[in-house]
């Protein structure tokens, strides 16, 4: 559960974030979209506790921000920084996944154990140097890493800018499996594809403000908060937009396919 | 530390004043805090120097580089004020140890003199430019571009490496690492590890900033190759002769 309430927070003198308000409800998978600069990793950071709120309250599972230590949330929260580098400090991949583990003084079996199910799960080379990886490998070793306690939620600032079309697909197939099990799901993103696919709740932001929250087909119809946030709706969604009446709001190929097949029948062949 | 030691843009005569005047009033100043040893002509600059700072808007810099010379040079003091055995004794300690009035007033000069010959030249940095400090000192100076470049950015990498450390803890603490520690052993233990991502990140750059140099024909680069000019102009005359004067007064007056 991840609660702001109606939070400001600026750098200095200029304010980045004005007045957002909004709750993340156990097991929800929320996108926060919305132009560079915008203030998304802001908000992100925000959440984990990173950052305190100039006004307001921020909460995440039943802690408030500004009186919990930030290790703390630790406990409960994965989080992977927009620049993996930041949070890359061992000398081995192993030891780099294992790393969040020992901080939480997770036993020695438990740890092996998991470091071992992330290392097949990612196929990494337990034995590598994290700084000799490319960036895509980073990422990803990152995001194992951020993942290896098990958190009850999940915050992601952009998990898949990086990575080709393959590893970005599994590695939110992964993020999904998570979802479904239980994790909250609190994710940056630019691909509107991804969202699309998915996340079942969009955040916009734009110029520091929450402009829109909504599920993903309310989102992507609405022109003016896409033109407001720069966003590309996914082409499916604009094309089953265009075709209207009963096709309005299909996400996927496959549906949108199926529904007009079903309309055609004995008509056309499709 | 945030912006310290940055530049912070403005309009006043600190910041219109050719940049190879006010190396040479720094370096003016520099040469006053050793060429005179009097503890009220000394403090007289450095407060004129303060005072010089906060008409430029840059006061809170000022006093943020003066405070963390104030520190480095209470060590100095301290250091001093033990060692000289002549004139009177002021203070008693135990251990054989005693302030004399001869002491303390040249550890009082030492440190006021490591204040005033550094302060300027930091200033330097928060009323100038860098591009212009490297534009001035190759056109003026004639220093290869080269050197020139490789200080204005050491300089520059001193702000920038701040905020890496700064957001190296912040990842840190986003996996569970926990700061707060009274204890300076569990401390220094928890933060040595974090000197590998920024070493690895202060090599790449440096590398990177090395490559890209070249692929924008940084060898090309010779004297004339600045679009900027730094005319000498009034102000900058009456600048330096007001640091003349400075400097002479300094020989001149015999102040305690
Ligand atoms: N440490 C900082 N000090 C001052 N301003 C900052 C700092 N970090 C970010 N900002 C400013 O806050 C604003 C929002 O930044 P933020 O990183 O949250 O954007 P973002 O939405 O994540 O953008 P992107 O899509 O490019 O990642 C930007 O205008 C940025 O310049
Ligand atoms: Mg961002």
């Amino acid at each position: 559960m991840i609660i702001f309430d109606n939070v400001s927070f600026s750098y200095g003198k200029t304010q980045i974030i004005e007045k957002i308000s909004f709750r993340v409800a156990p097991g929800e998978f929320v996108a926060i979209v919305g132009p560079n600069g915008a203030g998304k990793t802001t908000v992100s950071k925000l959440a984990r506790g990173l950052l305190r709120p100039t006004s307001g309250t921020v909460t995440i599972d039943a802690l408030n921000t500004r009186t919990t230590k930030a290790s703390k949330i630790a406990r409960t929260t994965g989080f992977l920084f927009q620049n993996p580098d930041r949070q890359i400090c061992q000398n081995t991949v192993r030891d780099e996944i294992a790393f969040n583990l020992k901080i939480q003084g997770k036993s020695d079996d438990e740890t092996t154990s998991r470091v071992e199910e992330l290392i097949s799960l990612f196929g990494f080379d337990p034995n590598a140097s994290p700084f000799r990886l490319s960036r895509g490998e980073r990422q990803r070793l990152a995001l194992a890493s951020a993942l290896s306690a098990k958190p009850k939620i999940l915050i992601l600032d952009e998990p898949t800018t990086g990575l080709d079309y393959r590893e970005c697909m599994k590695i939110m197939n992964l993020i999904k499996s998570e979802n479904l099990a239980g994790t909250t799901v609190f994710m940056i993103c630019h691909d509107m594809e991804i969202v699309s696919d998915f996340a079942e709740r969009i955040l916009v932001i734009a110029d520091g403000r929450l402009i829109a929250d909504g599920n993903p087909d309310t989102i992507f119809f609405n022109k003016e908060i896409c033109a407001k946030a720069a966003l590309l709706p996914p082409q499916i969604a604009e094309l089953s937009q265009r075709l209207g009446g009963a096709y309005q709001g299909i996400r996927h190929v496959d549906n949108l396919f199926g529904a007009i097949r079903k309309n055609f029948k004995g008509e056309a062949t499709l | 530390m945030k912006g310290f030691l940055q530049y912070i843009p403005g309009n006043s005569i600190l910041h219109q004043l050719s940049p190879i005047t006010k190396l040479a009033l720094s370096v003016l100043l520099c040469a006053c805090a050793f060429l005179s040893s009097s503890i009220l002509y000394i403090s007289f600059l450095l407060l004129l120097v303060l005072g010089l700072s906060a008409m430029s808007g840059i006061g809170r810099s000022a006093l943020q580089i003066f405070s963390l010379l104030l520190k480095l040079s209470l060590i100095l003091f301290l250091a001093q004020i033990f060692f000289i055995r002549e004139g009177d004794v002021l203070v008693r300690l135990p251990l054989n140890l005693f302030i004399t009035d001869e002491g303390l007033a040249f550890a009082i000069l030492i440190a006021l003199r490591l204040m005033l010959s550094a302060l300027p030249l930091a200033l330097i940095i928060t009323v100038t430019p860098m591009s212009d400090l490297a534009g001035a000192m190759v056109q003026k100076l004639r220093i290869p571009y080269k050197y020139a470049f490789a200080l204005t950015t050491a300089i520059r990498f001193i702000p920038i490496f701040s905020t890496e450390i700064s957001e190296i803890i912040e990842a840190q603490r986003a996996r569970g690492v926990n700061f707060d520690t009274k204890n300076i052993f569990k401390k220094i233990r928890l933060i040595l590890p974090l000197c590998l991502p920024l070493l690895v990140s202060s090599i790449k750059k440096t590398e990177y900033i090395a490559l890209s140099a070249e692929m924008r024909g940084f060898a090309l680069r010779n004297r004339k190759s600045g679009y900027k000019s730094y005319a000498f102009k009034g102000r900058d005359l009456i600048a330096l002769l007001a640091g003349v004067f400075i400097i002479a007064a300094s020989l001149l007056i015999n102040l305690p």
